[in-house]
């Protein structure tokens, strides 16, 4: 029979691919449903705090000043010599090609270092976060080099994701970070090349230091704008977004529509373009 | 079977000839005139989605405290919209896949829309008599965006709040009655409280039974006036060569409406779509930076972002910036859209009607004017990402817009050009369209042997007799598509007019004469990817206009 012949090869098989491929669909929000669940989990579980060489003081404050040792000193201003100084001069006063670091205070020094921004490649373009160069020791070891040369300055923060407030820091980031850096955190492009970079690799200490210190083009955010509890609200919600609620399936980059307006076309009408190839008539 | 049902409703409606003419009603088979299909069941995957949505939606702006299941906003002020679309999301069963789908069967409604309208323009099929479907199809696209943008803004999380802050301005923009409007519109300042619960009513209500009602009259005229069908064998002006409504086209229309189906749930449950939740509540103070809205409003964002800000005075007053691109623009371009048929008429003088495609080669000025517009909206369509694609390769933002602004101006054209002329090659390459034939060996009179190609079969056959060669004996094919072909004028029913007569042709092609029972249904079908019967829309060889049985290869 051409009709049951047809209907056996071309018809009924996609029908049933379909009605399998809708029910194991459908079947997918169960698993949505349950990682919705824990939602309330995720940003709790997010308590360790970055515990590196001693803190000063103790107890439920948000924010503690990483203490330097100054026996690091010495191995600081060598390393310092070798990387730094034929920009920032040999005592770190600056040149014609790098500022004076000389009462940045700690917590600047730790946040270029750490984060592979310096030693710079271009000083004409925004700084790119790179791995860095020395290891963590060696980093403090500059830190406590250069803050040892003045004092003032904000030190290295060490937050205490314990005492912070997730819901809090949603409200402070949407406020003040999200009209760089989007709502999710990705980073975006600025005007004139300058851009803000995505906050997912951040640790806890560089996002302080960045909120305190106000790296490149970023606003700098003293204790009159952010209290140490309200930086580390911040800190939370954004090592929250490093890792967030993703129910409903794959990120898509989390950049929004852009993303999603090319899943939708290609992969959702492509596919049933091909669909619709695969069961209708070629001839003419 | 018990048919007594059937007779009860059938002698007091009289529904049997309406059902028996309908399932008889013959389409022409053909995957690209699938594609308003895709958005067809899309249409109805959002009917259902959105009225599950509907059972726990809270249209409005009123504040709460959110205490719901999302840790990071516990505690917050936010309106009951996004709270309620929180909950429904994380608290409701089956609520995220529900809204996910819905989401991306919005993205493919419209795009199965745009894609469509694209076949229908680039073959033709808008030509007499079907310029009214031609409108209803183009306010279909209108109404859709809009729809898209209402659902959008919702759920009223800080991206989609910024697009209706977007969407007050542009509102504002219009000449004299622009302040009025925003008013009227969002009953007062912005944001105000009203504007939720207005446009729910208008997404749920007013827009949905708008597009119900027109896609019913776009089905209907289709039906009335038949569907079109590309040129080929046995296909005229006067007829409708394809499948039957049943069984074959409502099983190929079912299994596609589940594969749809498919398509959309699988998007729904594996890939997130919004996730408003790490948007948060829409507060005007606040905002994220570059938000793009969903594609299908792409262009206008692109529009918004290339246009200089130029402050433009008319009648002693200054015309603000944005209701150029953003209000003028998509005027012009529905405006040109909806006139198309008439625009084109102008040019060609044609006021016959047309139930045979164009192929979009044969009508070079048409297909390089549709790709150089296409062009223009592509870009616009891309520069609405600008942000992204200076983060995404390490460019500057500046040097991006700015490429986009000389863009715009450059590829249309460019594209435009380039169609034309491959549409022009393609249409004057030796026997372009149509299928490679046999080299015809024949020997004269005089005994001397030449080689030509074969010219279509029936000159081939005036030349052969013209010769008083030997003439060789038909393949066992032809024969049987010659006793075909004699039989097939006299079985051809006619249907409204039209008359079905590639029965015999198809079936004699494939074959499939000998396996059909006696006395079995007739078929009118030319089975789709039937070897030899190739040649589709965008197939390098085009159209067959006319079947050649000399060639062997062409049956295999």
């Amino acid at each position: 029979m051409i009709i049951r012949k047809k209907l056996g090869g071309r018809i009924l098989v996609p029908v049933a691919l379909g009605v399998a491929a809708s029910v194991s669909g459908m079947a997918l929000f169960s698993q949505g449903a349950a990682a919705a669940t824990v939602s309330g989990s995720v940003g709790s579980a997010n308590t360790n705090s970055l515990t590196y060489g001693g803190t000063s003081g103790a107890g439920n404050a948000p924010i503690t000043n990483l203490k330097l040792d100054s026996s690091t000193i010495a191995l600081g201003k060598t390393l310092f010599v070798e990387n730094c100084s034929s920009c920032h001069g040999d005592s770190a006063g600056g040149t014609s090609r790098a500022p004076n670091l000389v009462g940045l205070g700690a917590a600047t020094i730790d946040f270029w270092v750490s984060t592979g921004r310096m030693p710079l490649a271009d000083p004409t373009v925004q700084a790119i976060a790179k791995p860095s160069r020395f290891t963590r020791a060696q980093t403090l070891a500059i830190d406590a080099y250069v803050s040892s040369l003045a004092t003032g300055g904000p030190q290295i923060p060490v937050v205490n994701l314990g005492a912070a407030s997730l819901s809090v820091g949603e409200g402070l980031f949407s406020t003040n970070c999200a009209g760089c850096h989007t709502i999710t955190g990705v980073g975006d492009a600025l005007a004139d090349a300058v851009y803000a970079p995505s906050l997912y690799p951040a640790t806890s200490t560089q996002i302080a230091e960045a909120v305190r210190t106000g790296p490149g083009n970023m606003p700098r955010f003293g204790t009159g704008n952010l209290s140490d509890q309200q930086v580390a609200d911040i800190v939370k919600y954004v090592k929250y977004l490093q890792h967030p609620n993703n129910a409903g399936g794959i990120g898509l980059g989390h950049v929004g529509p852009v993303t999603e307006g090319f899943v939708g076309i290609l992969i959702g009408l492509g596919s049933l373009m091909i669909a619709g190839y695969w069961i209708g008539g070629r001839a003419h | 079977m018990n048919y007594k049902p059937i007779d009860w409703v059938d002698e007091r409606l009289g529904t049997a000839k309406f059902t028996r003419k309908s399932l008889n009603k013959i389409f022409p088979d053909h995957w690209s005139f699938m594609l308003g299909e895709i958005a067809m069941y899309s249409f109805f995957i959002l009917l259902g989605t959105g009225v599950f949505l509907t059972f726990f939606f809270v249209p409005s702006s009123a504040d709460i405290v959110y205490h719901g299941s999302y840790a990071p906003l516990d505690g917050h002020v936010v309106s009951q919209a996004y709270a309620s679309t929180l909950d429904l999301s994380f608290n409701v069963r089956a609520g995220l896949v529900m809204r996910q789908m819905h989401h991306w069967a919005a993205n493919v409604f419209v795009a199965a829309i745009v894609v469509h309208l694209l076949r229908v323009f680039f073959t033709g099929a808008f030509r007499k008599p079907r310029e009214i479907n031609w409108l209803v199809g183009s306010l279909l696209l209108m109404m859709a965006i809009l729809e898209g943008f209402l659902g959008y803004s919702l759920p009223d999380d800080l991206i989609s709040g910024t697009g209706i802050r977007i969407a007050y301005s542009i509102t504002l923009s219009v000449p004299i009655v622009g302040s009025y409007l925003a008013s009227f519109l969002f009953g007062g300042q912005f944001p105000g409280d009203k504007i939720i619960p207005r446009f729910y009513t208008i997404h749920i209500l007013l827009v949905p039974a708008l597009m119900a009602g027109l896609l019913g009259a776009h089905l209907a005229i289709m039906w009335h006036q038949k569907h079109t069908q590309y040129k080929g064998k046995g296909k005229t002006e006067k007829n409708v060569v394809g499948v039957a409504m049943w069984p074959a086209y409502a099983m190929q229309a079912g299994g596609f409406f589940f594969l749809t189906a498919a398509v959309i749930a699988a998007l729904g449950g594996l890939a997130q779509i919004n996730p408003i939740w790490m948007y948060g509540q829409y507060i005007p103070y606040k905002v994220s930076y570059a938000v793009q809205p969903d594609w299908y409003m792409g262009w206008l964002d692109g529009a918004l972002r290339l246009f200089p800000s130029w402050e433009i005075t008319g009648f002693g007053h200054m015309i603000p910036t944005i209701f150029f691109p953003a209000v003028l623009l998509p005027g012009i371009t529905f405006g040109l859209l909806m006139g198309w048929p008439w625009i084109e008429r102008i040019f060609t003088k044609d006021t016959q009607a047309h139930n045979l495609l164009d192929n979009p080669r044969d009508n070079a000025w048409r297909t390089s004017i549709g790709v150089g517009v296409m062009a223009f909206y592509m870009v616009l369509f891309f520069a609405s990402s600008t942000d992204v694609l200076a983060n995404a390769f390490n460019l500057s933002l500046n040097f991006v817009l700015w490429a986009f602004r000389a863009l715009v101006f450059v590829v249309p054209p460019i594209a435009a050009y380039v169609a034309y002329k491959l549409a022009k090659e393609a249409s004057s390459a030796s026997r372009a369209g149509r299928p490679r034939k046999a080299m015809v060996v024949s020997r004269s009179n005089e005994g001397e042997y030449t080689t030509e190609e074969s010219d279509p079969r029936i000159e081939v056959e005036l030349k052969r007799s013209a010769m008083h060669s030997e003439v060789p004996q038909p393949l066992p094919e032809e024969a049987s598509f010659h006793a075909a072909e004699a039989t097939g004028e006299g079985t051809s029913e006619s249907e409204g007019g039209l008359a079905m007569s590639a029965s015999s042709l198809s079936s004699a092609a494939t074959g499939e004469m000998s396996e059909r029972p006696s006395g079995g249904p007739e078929v009118y079908q030319v089975p789709p990817g039937t070897p030899g019967s190739g040649g589709g829309l965008f197939s390098p060889r085009g159209p067959k206009l006319s079947r050649s049985f000399e060639d062997p290869e062409e049956e295999k």
